[in-house]
């Protein structure tokens, strides 16, 4: 039908021509590789040290506290624990500084007790599950500065529905329960909303900024910091423990008055 | 005068009270007027007795701290350091502001009503006396005047004869019945149409509540986020606020008949209002797949389509169906298919 407007070429150019390609691709690559060590800062050398002190730390912890019910590899074991490739150093912030993890055993929720390790034990282990699984980190810094006021609209429309309106927790399904905030610090909040712990729902970046976090955070921190102008907050628990008092102390009292005055005439 | 009490009598005369003291003045119309007879008088405490002077001081120490309670009301109120400065945690001057306030007033109050209370029960004479009961019928003279009186003045009115005037009269009457009972007009309203739709429809984006619309990148695996439609006031309608639910792997959702296909991908969204007593549900446990509702305890089953499995909901949170436009937001497909919030009586 067609004719070919040009010879083929032979077996021996095609090779020629394929290992010219690799050749010129590796030289690149070399080149790029030289540039950046050449290039790069000097100081990443001694960061790099002290992290991978600090990975090194948190494998060994890993290995001696985690490893029976996440894995080696981090991958989990079937019925023991989740797979932590993902959670990032947020989770294991959260999970071990809160006392949750290690935890004790598998039931409906896992429960926050003393902490088994140190903060800075805790920033290792953090540190070797963040460099072998990835995931969402906590930012640095000053998590305190938020809008108090921009804090609270967000904390009413997304956290008060199971953490209360003052942050005093409450019950969930089944034995299971949201916590309450009394207890927790500025990066313990900020880990939580950025990795939706246990039945908690997730509040990316993406649907909660950081800054809306840290508004939530200094609203939260601020109203723990704020007393009861009515007197005695009863645990800030809400109507319930209020119509209590009010119906057995407060009537309470007022028949007693009634039941003396009437047996002094 | 057949029915009175033939005890009483009438033969006072203005002389006599002329006589009398006071005292004596009040006790004889008691008893010559209204057959009240005083039996006895005992006074505890006579002006002179020691017993007197101490049960006078007592009534005046009550009114004395009266006295002072209002002055010390006046001065917290003026001169409390009552003003709260964020980060101070010394609050006692704060919140004790208000009940300092509370019990000078409660101490006033109580020092007026005790001193009140003490006078009568320690200085006031005590008196023993009986009253004579009186049949309740008045004099037949009486009754028959007081008819005729009332008679008179109707006819004197003209009403009965002119006819123009009463009819006139009862038409004005009326309109100013009409008057109180129009307003209450703008009450009514038929509210069919409101209970079946929300502002959802298509292509309605589905935005947060400050306006900014949701894309499918927005949300990790087990996110929720309270979404409204993407209309002018759409943030602000009572009906229309929805859980939009990003499911975690793994989670296999079992749809109702009729709403396969409602989702997006691993996205599925929920009317926010419990079907039960319209409270908003939104304490999803994204493991376990259940939304809670904080008022009833009632329990939906996410990947059952929000079947109520625990509580007093009947009826599954209505879905709303979704999917994404060609710019990469999330748009409803629709308005809901069934009545969101609580059931009522013409809902199928």
């Amino acid at each position: 039908m067609s004719q070919p407007t040009e010879p083929r070429p032979s077996r021996l150019a095609r090779l020629r021509r394929r290992a010219s390609g690799v050749l010129a691709l590796g030289v690149a690559l070399g080149a790029v590789g030289v540039g950046y060590a050449v290039l790069a800062p000097a100081s990443h050398a001694q960061d790099d040290a002290n992290q991978s002190v600090d990975v090194r730390m948190g494998e060994q912890l890993y290995n001696e506290g985690c490893i029976t019910c996440h894995g080696r590899n981090l991958q989990g074991v079937h019925d023991r624990g989740p797979s932590l490739i993902g959670v990032g150093e947020a989770a294991v912030y959260f999970q071990v500084s809160t006392g949750r993890m290690p935890a004790v055993r598998q039931e409906a929720q896992v429960a926050a007790k003393k902490p088994r390790y140190t903060e800075e034990q805790v920033n290792q282990i953090a540190a070797y599950v963040q460099v072998n699984g990835g995931g969402p980190v906590i930012p640095s810094g000053d998590l305190h500065d938020g809008d108090v006021a921009e804090g609270g609209e967000l904390f009413r429309l997304n956290c008060a529905s199971c953490h209360n309106f003052a942050g005093r927790g409450g019950a969930l399904s089944s034995g299971k329960q949201a916590p309450s905030l009394a207890n927790a610090n500025d990066k313990i909040i900020y880990s939580a909303m950025l990795t939706g712990p246990q039945n908690m729902p997730v509040f990316n970046d993406n649907q909660i900024s950081p800054d809306q976090k840290r508004s939530i955070i200094n609203y939260v921190q601020t109203l723990k910091d704020t007393n009861d102008p009515g007197g005695n907050g009863l645990g800030r628990e809400g109507p319930v423990p209020e119509g209590l008092v009010i119906w057995v102390v407060g009537v309470g009292g007022l028949v007693a008055a009634l039941l003396w005055i009437g047996a002094k005439s | 005068m057949s029915d009175r009490d033939p005890s009483r009598s009438r033969d006072l005369t203005v002389d006599d009270l002329e006589e009398m003291s006071d005292s004596e003045r009040f006790r004889a119309a008691a008893a010559q007027l209204d057959d009240v007879h005083v039996l006895s008088v005992h006074n505890p405490a006579p002006p002179d007795s020691k017993l007197g002077r101490r049960a006078e001081r007592k009534v005046a120490a009550c009114f004395l701290l009266t006295f002072v309670s209002v002055v010390a009301f006046i001065v917290i109120f003026v001169a409390w350091p009552w003003e709260f400065s964020p980060g101070d945690h010394s609050f006692f001057a704060y919140w004790t502001y208000t009940p300092a306030l509370g019990i000078c007033m409660a101490l006033a109050l109580f020092g007026l009503g005790a001193g009140i209370v003490l006078w009568g029960k320690l200085l006031m004479p005590h008196e023993e006396a009986v009253e004579y009961r009186h049949g309740n019928r008045s004099d037949e003279l009486d009754r028959q005047t007081t008819a005729a009186t009332m008679r008179d003045a109707l006819v004197t009115t003209g009403l009965p004869r002119r006819k123009l005037l009463r009819r006139s009269l009862g038409l004005a009457g009326g309109a100013m019945g009409l008057l109180a009972v129009v307003p209450l007009g703008g009450l009514i309203k038929n509210p069919k149409r409101a209970l079946f739709t929300t502002p959802w429809k298509e292509g309605a984006r589905l935005v947060r509540y400050d306006g900014v619309p949701m894309r499918p990148q927005d949300m990790e695996p087990g996110a929720l986020e309270t979404v409204f439609p993407g209309v002018p006031g759409g943030t602000k309608s009572a009906d229309a606020a929805t859980m939009l639910i990003r499911l975690r792997p793994g989670q296999q959702i079992a749809s109702r008949k009729g709403q396969e296909g409602f989702g997006w991908g691993d996205y599925v969204a929920f009317s926010k209002i419990c079907t039960h007593a319209g409270c908003p549900v939104s304490l999803y446990e994204q493991q376990t797949g259940r939304i809670l509702c904080p008022c009833h305890q009632s329990q939906f089953d996410v990947t059952l389509d929000a079947k109520p499995v625990f509580g007093p909901a009947t009826r599954p949170l209505p879905m709303l169906p979704i999917t994404v436009d060609s710019e990469g937001f999330f748009v409803a497909r629709s308005d809901y298919r069934e009545a969101i919030g609580p059931s009522f009586w013409e809902r199928p």
